[in-house]
């Protein structure tokens, strides 16, 4: 008797993960082309994130799945890294900005030639430093 | 089957189920909305409800052991690093969008909002 109802609840638990999983995996897919369409950087960087929130609740239903816990620390361990990922990549793709930002601006302008020295290098010293900031 | 398991499978596949519908909601947000800032919004729903609600369903399945508190401590993980990323995404947003002031309205200057926001208060009261 007892027996029987603690296979129960392991069944009943079972399939109410195996919906989650299947539903999981179809919005990851959804994010996924949401991630490739996107017609920004920001709209692909906010779909990785959503993806890495997702995959961290799938591994937490596998580890309750398959009886591992250890799968828990992975999760943990993904959660800093997907973290990780995406503040780097936002801080590189500004660094990027900022550097053609630059290099437009220098092509630009209309003191390029070193006619004037002194003029011209307080003019590229304000240029450096507003691209510093 | 005792009483307190079977409030226990309600209760947890309840707030799963909560936390399906959170996530199917932000999906459908992040598709909804036509601008990043706007998406943003729908996002940011997944990573604070959506986890906060799966990972107490699966604590309430799994009964409290070790893996509770470990479950604890990723959805306090995610719910403090969340808005530092959603912070430095907006930023890349608007600091390199040059047509921003398409999709929504640009202040210069913080004193330009802050009258702005304080006129109207003033004439309704």
């Amino acid at each position: 008797m007892s027996g029987e109802a603690v296979s129960l609840f392991v069944q009943a638990r079972s399939e109410i993960f195996w919906v989650m999983l299947i539903v999981m995996a179809v919005l990851f897919f959804a994010c996924l082309i949401r991630a490739v369409r996107g017609p920004r950087v920001a709209d692909r960087l906010v779909s990785v994130n959503m993806i890495g929130t997702m995959v961290m609740v799938m591994i937490a239903i596998l580890s309750l799945l398959l009886g591992e816990e250890y799968l828990l620390d992975i999760c943990l361990i993904y959660a800093m890294a997907s973290f990780l990922a995406v503040i780097v990549l936002a801080k590189v793709y500004i660094g990027v900005y900022e550097e053609q930002r630059l290099k437009e601006e220098r092509i630009h302008s209309p003191n390029a030639g070193k006619t004037e020295e002194k003029a011209d290098g307080k003019e590229s010293a304000q240029h450096e430093h507003l691209g510093m900031d | 089957m005792s009483i307190w398991e079977w409030i226990r499978i309600v209760a947890g596949g309840a707030l799963l189920l909560c936390a399906l519908v959170i996530f199917l909601i932000e999906v459908y947000g992040v598709y909804h909305f036509r601008y990043v800032l706007n998406r943003m919004h729908a996002a940011a729903l997944g990573d604070t409800l959506g986890l906060g609600c799966s990972m107490a369903g699966l604590a309430l399945l799994s009964g409290f052991r070790f893996a509770t508190v470990k479950m604890f401590l990723i959805v306090l993980f995610v719910w403090i690093t969340s808005p530092v990323s959603s912070h430095l995404l907006a930023r890349l947003e608007a600091g390199t969008n040059e047509e921003l002031g398409r999709h929504c309205e640009v202040y210069e200057k913080l004193e330009d909002l802050e009258t702005e926001l304080r006129t109207p208060k003033e004439e309704e009261g």
